[in-house]
């Protein structure tokens, strides 16, 4: 297509303000991840765009209780909560997605009612606020709170709606005449499901999976309300790094950020592949 | 091998009848096609007898044994699906030995047919090679490959060409003929392109909403049509059908064709039937039978479709509208009268108000 030169003027500039508003954040946090308390403090007296004295004093500090730049010390470093929030991020995105896979097959391949998946996003109207309360009072009484596998419960269960929505639309989309040849040939259901449609459906299976994983990865609101000290997940202890002498510890934030934004972009890495694959797989048409 | 025999067979989906009584008898070894619009209950009837859709009456005999309840696992049947449903993520080979691997073969047993069949459908080179990288042609070829590896007693294939282009689709209607003459296996064929039916099968069942409209082999169904629908859709284009009144006359009793002011004589045989029928009649011919002639019908012509080997000159309009085919080009262009007539022999006549075949009586 042949395009006008003050068009194609507009469009670049479109673009580069978009990626301004989405990257110039990162690239503030990356940057002041590594700069030292003078740099980022509230101040501001020093303040710039990139380090001058680059270190990895916020990170001493976050893992380290202390730094010899800041005067304040913690109680906890952050390697805890980093392993809370992969523990209950992992599980949960887990158990959404095997319970969310298995029901969106069931229902794609023998369901008759269309009420179930209704009334599974209609769950995701409710504001959270209105029942993290009731949960909380359940989460106490099964002793759950303030535990890993507390939160991971209930993150698998908050996602499993979004789990089985994504699944739901791939299983509609995979032609069954695959399933049949296999049955066709001998095979038993179950066998076609695990030997057949899952091996099928990898693509799917990881882009939805990356998906809930980062739902659950970002989440403050439950965490926040369902853990105290224990087993604090990083966007819960990233709010509590701020001291009355200092304010908000913007640096040692940098520096968590930074850390917590790894494993979603490894995992896109690492089923890049996939992804695209997953994510247009109902425009393939077999 | 097999027979198949279907008895009363009728399926329903909620309110739709998909299949309104179906009566067949496949006999062993047999090249069946299922012709007709998409619609018909060809599928349906397919898929019933893969054991895909239970029937909501009838039943389905393979020989002897009631096929009631039996899954498609076990009912030893192949089958080749137009999306060909081949199993991207593994290899042709994986793909090839899929059958036998599931029936529990051997290693050595699995090995050898494998490579007979990929032998056959020209598969060899590719057996490594990961099926989803494969083009549409290929796929189909490892798809056919798939189900015949079991030799099973019974094919069934579901339109299995639609989908691959038209030199390709002339080499597969050769092959699997070939195939099907070396395995003598019964053979079911769903299909809505009447060439398909008309080259590969012994004997074509031609259905339309749900009801069976004929079965007979291809030169019959064409020949003889047992009525208007089956007279219309084989043939391209259909059978010319003209409505007429019966009428006595000198020359016995004739077709009065209004208001194309001929009256030409019913076929041999056919007058006592038709003097019964007390209704109007539709006077056909095939429009490959019809000759330039010095008295006739003769008609305006409306549109000339030239294409290569064959000329088809479009005749009058509307409800008399007929349609000539001629070898090679033709002295006819648009606005000029021809005069056409169909040889006596070519016509065949058909109850008006029924649709049915009108026959010596």
């Amino acid at each position: 297509m042949k395009r006008s030169v003050p068009f194609e003027i507009f469009r670049y500039a479109a673009i580069f303000a978009a990626m301004a508003v989405t990257l110039v954040p990162i690239l503030w946090m990356v940057s002041m991840a590594f700069k030292p308390i003078g740099e980022w403090s509230a101040t501001g007296a020093d303040l710039t765009w990139w380090p001058k004295q680059p270190t990895l004093a916020n990170f001493e500090f976050v893992f380290g209780h202390s730094t010899n730049d800041l005067i304040v010390a913690l109680d906890h470093t952050a390697l805890k909560p980093i392993l809370s929030s992969l523990l209950s991020a992992v599980f949960g995105t887990a158990i959404a997605m095997s319970a969310g896979t298995a029901a969106a097959y069931g229902l794609s391949r023998f369901g008759s009612g269309q009420n179930l998946p209704l009334a599974l996003i209609q769950l995701r109207l409710f504001p959270p606020m209105a029942v993290m309360i009731p949960v909380m009072i359940m989460w106490a009484f099964l002793n759950l709170n303030d535990t890993w596998w507390g939160l991971a419960l209930i993150y698998g269960i908050v996602t499993l709606p979004f789990a089985f929505w994504l699944m739901k639309t791939f299983f509609d989309d995979m032609p069954r005449e695959i399933e049949e040849a296999a049955l066709v040939e001998g095979c038993s259901r179950l066998r076609v499901f695990t030997r057949i449609t899952l091996p099928m459906m990898r693509a799917p299976l990881a882009s939805a999976a990356l998906f809930v994983f980062i739902l659950n990865w970002s989440d403050y609101l439950i965490a926040l309300l369902l853990t105290t000290r224990e087993w604090v997940t990083i966007p819960v202890y990233m709010a509590s790094l701020s001291s009355s002498m200092t304010g908000q510890l913007y640096g040692a934030k940098a520096a968590l950020g930074l850390i917590a934004a790894v494993p979603p972009v490894i995992m896109g890495i690492a089923i890049q592949r996939h992804l695209v694959r997953g994510l247009t797989f109902g425009a393939l048409k077999q | 091998m097999s027979a198949i025999h279907l008895k009363n067979l009728t399926k329903s989906f909620g309110d739709f009848a998909a299949l309104k009584t179906m009566d067949l008898e496949i006999a062993d070894g047999e090249f069946m096609a299922l012709l007709g619009p998409s619609g018909c209950g060809k599928s349906t009837t397919m898929n019933m007898i893969a054991g895909m859709e239970e029937p909501t009456s009838g039943k389905i005999l393979f020989g002897e044994r009631d096929m009631a309840g039996v899954p498609m696992g076990r009912r030893g049947v192949g089958f080749v699906f137009q999306n060909y449903a081949i199993f991207t993520h593994m290899s042709v080979r994986q793909n090839l030995a899929y059958g036998p691997r599931m029936r529990g073969a051997a290693k050595a047993e699995i090995d050898r047919r494998v490579c007979a069949i990929a032998e056959m459908l020209q598969l060899t080179p590719l057996l490594d090679r990961k099926a989803d990288r494969l083009s549409v042609n290929i796929l189909q070829r490892v798809a056919i490959g798939r189900s015949a590896i079991m030799e099973p007693a019974i094919f069934l294939l579901d339109e299995p060409l639609s989908n691959v282009d038209a030199a390709f689709r002339a080499v597969m209607r050769t092959e699997l003929k070939q195939l099907q003459r070396q395995f003598r296996q019964t053979m079911v064929y769903v299909t809505h392109d009447q060439l398909e039916a008309m080259t590969m099968a012994d004997r074509i069942a031609v259905m339309d909403h749900g009801v069976l409209q004929q079965v007979g082999t291809p030169l019959e169904v064409y020949n003889n049509p047992a009525n208007v629908f089956v007279a219309r859709f084989i043939g391209a284009p259909g059978m010319n059908l003209l409505r007429g009144r019966p009428a006595e006359s000198d020359r016995g009793l004739v077709v009065d064709l209004g208001p194309l002011g001929v009256t030409p004589p019913l076929p041999d045989g056919l007058a006592s039937t038709v003097r019964a029928m007390r209704g109007d009649v539709l006077y056909g011919f095939r429009p490959e039978q019809v000759t330039l002639a010095e008295r006739g019908l003769s008609m305006r012509v409306s549109f000339v479709e030239r294409i290569g080997a064959r000329t088809i000159v479009h005749l009058g309009e509307g409800e008399g509208a007929v349609k000539a085919v001629f070898e090679n080009d033709v002295g006819l262009s648009v606005g000029q009268t021809a005069v056409v007539a169909p040889p006596a022999s070519s016509v065949r006549v058909f109850d008006a108000t029924t649709g049915v075949s009108v026959k010596a009586g």
